[in-house]
């Protein structure tokens, strides 16, 4: 399978001069994604997350490397992958005295769009991202919120096969970033969009993102799904068990699954490679030794410990 | 945009209108011929015009780069020839309402004549005008793709500085002997020179359309092709991001 987007050694810097060295701000990147993928690029301020997604999007040109996207180069084949591709990033920024109709009928007729296609198209992404009541008002006067519903809604106006949402999320508040993570879900379920999302939000990662990327200074340090990173790394779930008297006399080491233990007063900590296929067996052999257990905690893996892990 | 942009109504009847008043009551106030009068009041129509003109090319981008949506803008599969043309369209028009309104104004109110040249003198005039508002509008692009918003400022003095040179209200005979070297490089020169000599003014310059047309097109192809590399560099330094921040 063609994968949709295709990245070989990107390189790009930025500024530099006479008295000043240049900053580099992406180093070797290679990059692979399977079309009907939503592929998450994790990282900290300043690790080139934004750098990487406008190279992708045709908005910046790499110093080093090629990419292509949907099969055509993201420096030479611009215009064409343009028709293809949309973007929608944080903080909505669009012309201010403009409805959110005239907004969307004014990007519509820069993707060539006009007459009844444009009316037809307009009228249901307003339906779809709940904009009717407020088609008349102007782009300044709306919430935070109804300004990324609108982004999100001009970034589907030429019906793209690909996406790009930069940290599509941030700065909304708990239900409005919910309802739009669903949306992104529905559009890479029913629309069967790809999609490459910048976050900072690592919940966010795991509840949308079938891989991730991390990038760390510039290279992206890891990627995978993200229990192909767990065994990578050798990060596992957490499984507690807490004794009533002292804990049940176990090599707790040679259990299947674990990966490490520890053992305090009546407490013992094991990290397992997979808590739901390992957790029967390790309750029973605990039983089978005769210990009463007072408590049992689990605490699956999750992206924020392979974030630590890899940036840190 | 303009419909809710009460700038534009300013920018289309109140200040041409400003200009041809204190113009116009200047001139009434010297007590100047019929001649004289048509000499300063072209000036006056001419600066408005190219100005409401070259501000409608600039504005295809200034518009998103104050709005922040450049990068949405520049993500559709748009050529630049695409926003020159539209822009330019949007400048040809409201330049247009602009020069009807100042020489109806200059005309009724301030005994302007403007028949002598014919339709042909004036279309060549107007020609003149919008093309000089086209290479303007076209720098000014480019040092907003090179430089950002600062650039503006540094835009517009510089067309404020091309009409001085150029011979707005006052024959070029007047500037001292080394700035006439610089006004013989401005094409409007030579469009001003063509259309004021039906009102008995020398011509300071030979063959003033001759000049006067391929420096246009001299200027027109330099401009496009600087606007051009400016949109190349832009791509490549990230300013399309940078100005959509």
């Amino acid at each position: 399978m063609q994968p949709a987007i295709s990245a070989k050694g990107l390189g790009k810097a930025f500024g530099g001069g006479w008295f000043s060295p240049a900053k580099q701000v992406l180093t070797q990147v290679d990059l692979e994604v399977l079309p009907g993928a939503i592929f998450g690029i994790l990282g900290p301020n300043g690790a080139g997350k934004t750098t990487l997604i406008s190279i992708l999007a045709t908005l910046l040109h790499p110093d080093t490397g090629r990419a292509r996207v949907l099969g055509l180069d993201v420096v030479k084949e611009a215009r064409k992958l343009r028709q293809r591709i949309n973007l929608a990033a944080a903080g909505a920024h669009f012309l201010w005295c403009l409805t959110v109709e005239e907004n969307l009928r004014f990007y519509g007729r820069l993707y060539g769009l006009g007459g009844r296609a444009l009316t037809a198209k307009v009228e249901g992404l307003i339906d779809l991202f709940q904009l009717r009541e407020q088609r008349r008002v102007v782009f300044d006067r709306l919430s935070t919120g109804l300004k990324q519903r609108l982004m999100l809604a001009k970034a589907l106006i030429n019906d793209p096969e690909l996406l790009f949402l930069d940290e599509p999320t941030s700065g909304l508040d708990q239900d409005m970033a919910r309802h739009i993570r669903e949306e992104i879900l529905r559009l890479n379920r029913d629309l069967g969009l790809t999609i490459l999302l910048t976050t900072h939000n690592l919940r966010e990662a795991e509840m949308l993102c079938s891989e991730v990327g991390f990038l760390k200074e510039g290279r992206l340090a890891a990627r995978g799904s993200i229990p192909d990173l767990q065994r990578r790394l050798g990060l596992g779930d957490h499984l507690s068990l807490v004794f009533r008297d002292s804990p049940a006399p176990l090599e707790y080491g040679r259990l299947p699954g674990v990966l490490t233990h520890r053992i305090k007063d009546a407490r013992v900590d094991l990290v397992l490679d997979r808590v739901e296929t390992r957790l029967a067996a390790i309750l029973e052999a605990v039983a089978h030794a005769g210990q009463e257990l007072a408590q049992v905690k689990v605490k699956p893996m999750d992206l924020e410990e392979i974030y630590r892990e890899i940036t840190h | 945009m303009n419909r809710r942009n009460v700038f534009a109504v300013f920018e289309m009847l109140f200040w041409p209108a400003i200009g041809i008043f204190s113009v116009g009551l200047l001139t009434r106030f010297l007590n100047l011929t019929e001649e004289t009068v048509t000499f300063i009041l072209i000036g006056a129509i001419c600066m408005n015009t190219i100005q409401i003109a070259q501000l409608d090319l600039s504005y295809a981008l200034l518009y998103s780069v104050w709005s922040k949506s450049l990068k949405h803008e520049f993500i559709a599969p748009i050529r630049l020839g695409h926003i020159l043309l539209g822009s330019g369209l949007m400048g040809l028009i409201r330049g247009f309402l602009v020069f009807l309104v100042m020489a109806v104004l200059s005309v009724g109110l301030f005994n302007m004549e403007l028949s002598r040249p014919g339709a042909g003198g004036l279309a060549i005039l107007l020609a003149g005008m919008f093309i000089n508002a086209a290479i303007i509008g076209a720098v000014v692009l480019a040092l907003v793709l090179r430089f950002g918003q600062r650039a503006e400022v540094a835009a517009w003095a510089f067309s404020y500085l091309m009409l001085l040179l150029c011979g707005l209200y006052y024959p070029i005979s007047v500037l001292p002997a080394g700035v006439q070297v610089l006004a013989q490089f401005i094409p409007l020169t030579y469009f001003l020179e063509y259309f004021r000599h039906f009102y008995g003014f020398p011509l300071h310059f030979g063959r003033p359309l001759l000049y006067g047309f391929s420096l246009s097109v001299l200027y027109i192809l330099i401009s496009y092709a600087i606007l051009l590399y400016t949109l190349r560099s832009a791509y490549r330094r990230g300013i399309l991001l940078r100005l959509s921040e």
